[in-house]
C-alpha cells in the first residue's frame, strides 16, 4: 500500500482525480462502486495506472440496502442484496462471491483486494461472523492473485459509544489474517467529524489498527486526514465532496431532491484555516495581509488572488483546489514515516489554524460557514493520544525500527 | 485427572519397543520414551479408551500429520487395530531429548536476554506455524515446551487445541476453560470459545517470557484459588511494578508489556511479529 493520500472516488471525481495525479497529487486510488458502472472501472483503473497510481476497488457492502444501477452492473450484486435482505450467505453463494471477486480484481489489476464487509454492530456476534467468512474467501482470492488483502473495518456507532463495545469488535476484528486493514468509522451526519468523543475514538481504533504492524488506509477521511498519520495510518482516502468526508450511512439513502447543495456558493478551502471560506464580502473585509495568510494557493486556484477583488471560483475548481490542497499537505505530513511526529505536525498546523481563526474574529469577522468548530477540538485528541496512547506509539516504533 | 498406564504393563503391550521412562501424561494420554528396533529414540502415546473416539484427538492427529516444523513435535505413526483379546491406539512421535521447559524455569532465576531472544523467537516461529494453519494451542506451559540439548524448543501436545477452520465440536454455551488455568489468558477465564483465537497462546507466551526474565510468574502465586488466580490475570497489572521487569531495558519491558495486555486487540498481531522482535531486540544488554 502506497504511502500517502490516496483519492477516494465518488460523485463523478473520475476526472477530478486524473487531473489531480496528473498533478502530483495523490499516490491510490479506491473506485467506488456505487459512482462508477464496472466498465468504466475498469477503463478507469487502467488510467489511474498508467499515471502511477495503485487501485483498489471498495465494494461497498457495508450499507447493503443501497442499491443503484453501477452497484447492479458489478458480478458480486446479487451477493450484496442478498446481504440486504438479511439472509445468511451460503457456501455456495461464497463459491460464487469469490468468482466474482476474483473477475473483478483481476480486471482492475487491483493493487490489492479491499475484502467486501458489513458494519461491524455492538451485541451483533453474527455480523463478525458474516465478515470473517468474507475476509476468508477476499484473502483466498488475494492469495491466489499474489496481491495483499486488506480487510475492511467498518466501525458502526453502536461500536463506537464506548470503549467495552470498541474492544468488543476490535478484538475479533484483529484476528484476521489481514494483510492491512481498510479503515472505517462511522460519525453522525454533520459537515465535518467534530465531537471530540468520537474523533477520539477514531483515532484510538485507527492507532489500534495500526499497532497491528499492518498498513492501515484510513478510508472516508476527507479533512480529518490531516489526523491519520498522526494515529499511524498509512493512507488516507480524500474526495472532493462532504459525503466523502466521513462515513455516515444516512447519507447513502436516495434523496428525492437536492437540497441547497448545488445553489450553495463555492467553498474555498484554506490550507492555513484547515476549512473553507466561501463568501466574497467576508475575504473583502480582511487585510491584504490576512488574505494572504488564509488564500493559500493551488493549481486549481489560479482565479483567487490576495489583494484583487475575490472572484467566485467555480464549483469544481473549488473542488479541484481542495482535494490537492488536503492532498499536498498530507503527503508532506507521510514524507515522514513515524505517527509520533506525525501528530506533531498536525497539532502544529491546527494550532496554527485556531490563531487565524482567532485572528479573523479580532478584525471582527464572523465566518457564516461556521468553519473553525473542529481545529481546536481536533487538536486536543492528538494531544490526548500523544498522552494517553504512548505506549501505542512506542510499540509502533519498535515495530518500525 | 491423567491416563496412567503402569510402564511394565505398557512394556508387555508394546513388545517391539524397549520403554525407557514414563513422561508427562495428559487426561487423553499415558506417554513414555522408548526405543526402537534399530535404536530410534521415540514418544509413544497411549489413548485413553475414553478418549480414542474423541473428535479433539481426531483432529490433533489430523494436524500433526500435516506439519513438519523444527519447533513442533513430528508424528510418525498413529495406529489404531482391535483384534479379539487385542485393542491398540497409540500414537508414535518424534521424542525431544532433552528437558521440559519447565526445569529451566525455576523462582528466582532469570535467563540472560540473548537465551531468551533466541529460545522465545524460535518458540515463536512454531506459534507462527500454528497460527496460520489456524491452530490454537490453548495449552502452552512449561511442561509442553521441549526444550532440545541445543536450547532449541519443541511444542508439544495438542490435545486441547481449538481449530479456527474446522466446525466447533462443542456447543455455544460451552467456555474456553480448556488448559491449565496459571498459564490462561483472560478470555479463558471469562470469554466464550469464541473469544480464543492465536492471541490466546500469545499470552501465554507473555507469561513464560515473564517467568524466564523475571524469575517468577507474573500472576500466580503458590496456593492460590482459581478465583484468585482469575482476578489476578483479568485485573491486575502489579507485574509491570515489579523490581526485575523494572530492571529490564525498555524495549523488553515493552514486548512483555504488549504479551501480557488483557485485551486480545492489544496484543501483538501474531508470534511472527514477536518473534522478528525478539531477534531484533536479543543483543540488548
Amino acid at each position: 500500500m502506497n504511502r500517502g493520500p490516496w483519492h477516494q472516488c465518488g460523485d463523478r471525481s473520475q476526472k477530478l482525480v486524473v487531473e489531480q495525479i496528473e498533478h502530483g497529487a495523490g499516490v491510490g486510488v479506491i473506485l467506488s462502486t456505487r459512482d462508477l458502472s464496472y466498465q468504466k472501472a475498469e477503463q478507469y483503473a487502467a488510467i489511474y495506472h498508467d499515471l502511477g497510481a495503485q487501485v483498489l476497488i471498495d465494494l461497498q457492502f457495508y450499507v447493503p440496502g443501497f442499491t443503484n444501477i453501477s452497484l447492479a452492473s458489478y458480478p458480486t450484486h446479487e451477493y450484496r442484496a442478498k446481504i440486504s435482505q438479511m439472509q445468511p450467505l451460503s457456501d455456495n453463494d461464497l463459491n460464487g462471491l469469490t468468482v466474482a471477486l476474483q473477475e473483478i480484481n483481476q480486471n482492475i489489476n487491483a493493487d490489492g483486494i479491499i475484502s467486501p464487509a458489513i458494519i461491524y454492530q455492538a451485541g451483533r456476534p453474527d455480523t463478525v461472523q458474516t465478515n470473517a467468512r468474507l475476509f476468508s474467501i477476499s484473502k483466498q482470492v488475494g492469495d491466489e492473485l499474489g496481491i495483499p488483502t486488506y480487510a475492511t473495518v467498518v466501525l458502526g456507532k453502536s461500536v463506537t459509544s464506548s470503549d467495552k463495545t470498541l474492544e468488543e469488535i476490535l478484538s475479533p476484528a484483529t484476528s484476521l489474517l489481514a494483510d492491512g486493514w481498510y479503515f472505517i468509522f462511522e460519525f453522525d451526519p454533520e459537515r465535518i467529524p467534530s465531537q471530540v468523543e468520537s474523533v477520539s475514538r477514531c483515532c484510538i481504533a485507527g492507532l489500534r489498527l495500526a499497532c497491528t504492524g499492518r498498513p492501515v488506509l484510513h478510508a472516508y477521511a476527507g479533512p480529518m486526514a490531516l489526523l491519520s498519520f498522526g494515529f499511524g495510518a498509512n493512507a488516507a482516502g480524500i474526495g472532493h465532496c462532504q459525503n466523502l468526508w466521513k462515513f455516515c450511512p444516512e447519507r447513502w439513502q436516495p434523496q428525492r431532491r437536492r437540497t441547497g447543495g448545488t445553489k450553495a456558493p463555492a467553498r474555498f478551502f484554506s490550507r492555513s484555516l484547515w476549512g473553507t471560506i466561501v463568501y466574497p464580502d467576508e475575504v473583502a473585509r480582511m487585510s491584504i495581509g490576512l488574505q494572504e495568510q488564509i488564500l493559500t494557493s493551488s493549481p486549481f486556484s489560479t482565479q483567487i488572488t490576495p489583494g484583487k477583488p475575490f472572484l467566485s471560483i467555480t464549483r469544481w475548481n473549488a473542488n479541484k483546489h481542495l482535494v490537492h490542497a488536503i492532498c499536498s499537505t498530507v503527503a508532506e505530513i507521510a514524507a515522514v514515516n513515524e505517527p509520533r511526529i506525525n501528530a506533531t505536525q498536525a497539532i502544529s498546523l491546527l494550532q496554527e489554524a485556531v490563531k487565524l481563526h482567532g485572528t479573523i474574529v479580532d478584525t471582527g469577522l464572523t465566518l457564516r460557514d461556521n468553519t473553525n468548530v473542529y481545529q481546536e477540538n481536533w487538536r486536543l485528541v492528538l494531544n490526548e493520544l500523544l498522552e494517553n496512547q504512548s505506549s501505542d506509539f512506542d510499540y509502533l516504533e519498535l515495530l518500525r525500527t | 485427572m491423567p491416563f496412567v498406564v503402569p510402564m511394565d504393563r505398557a512394556q508387555a503391550e508394546f513388545p517391539d519397543y524397549n520403554f525407557i521412562s514414563p513422561l508427562t501424561p495428559s487426561a487423553q494420554k499415558a506417554a513414555f520414551h522408548v526405543r526402537d528396533e534399530n535404536g530410534n529414540d521415540l514418544c509413544l502415546k497411549i489413548i485413553s479408551p475414553l478418549h480414542s473416539m474423541d473428535e479433539r484427538f481426531q483432529r490433533e492427529v489430523q494436524f500433526l500429520q500435516t506439519i513438519s516444523h523444527p519447533n513442533i513435535a513430528k508424528l510418525i505413526e498413529y495406529t489404531l487395530s482391535s483384534r479379539p483379546g487385542q485393542y491398540r491406539h497409540y500414537i508414535i512421535e518424534e521424542y525431544i531429548d532433552g528437558v521440559d521447559l519447565k526445569e529451566k524455569l525455576r523462582h528466582g532465576e532469570c535467563w540472560s536476554r540473548p537465551d531468551a531472544s533466541s529460545i522465545f523467537s524460535q518458540l515463536c516461529d512454531g506459534l507462527y506455524e500454528c497460527c496460520n494453519r489456524g491452530v490454537v494451542h490453548r495449552d502452552l506451559k512449561p511442561t509442553n515446551i521441549r526444550l532440545k540439548p541445543n536450547d532449541s524448543p519443541v511444542i508439544i501436545d495438542f490435545g486441547t487445541a481449538r481449530h479456527l477452520n474446522l466446525p466447533d465440536i462443542t456447543k455455544t454455551s460451552e467456555g474456553a476453560a480448556f488448559g491449565t488455568w496459571p498459564w490462561f489468558a483472560p478470555e479463558q477465564f471469562q470469554g466464550t470459545k469464541y473469544d480464543i483465537d492465536h492471541r490466546t497462546d500469545l499470552f501465554a507466551l507473555g507469561i513464560l517470557l515473564y517467568e524466564a526474565l523475571i524469575g517468577k510468574h507474573p500472576f500466580y502465586q503458590l496456593g492460590m484459588t482459581y478465583e484468585e488466580g482469575q482476578e489476578a490475570t483479568c485485573y491486575s497489572n502489579d507485574c509491570f511494578s515489579d523490581s526485575g521487569f523494572l530492571a529490564l531495558p525498555f524495549q523488553w519491558k515493552l514486548i512483555l508489556d504488549r504479551l501480557l495486555r488483557k485485551n486480545r486487540s492489544e496484543r501483538p498481531k501474531d508470534a511472527g511479529q514477536v518473534g522478528t522482535i525478539l531477534r531484533r531486540i536479543g543483543e540488548i544488554l
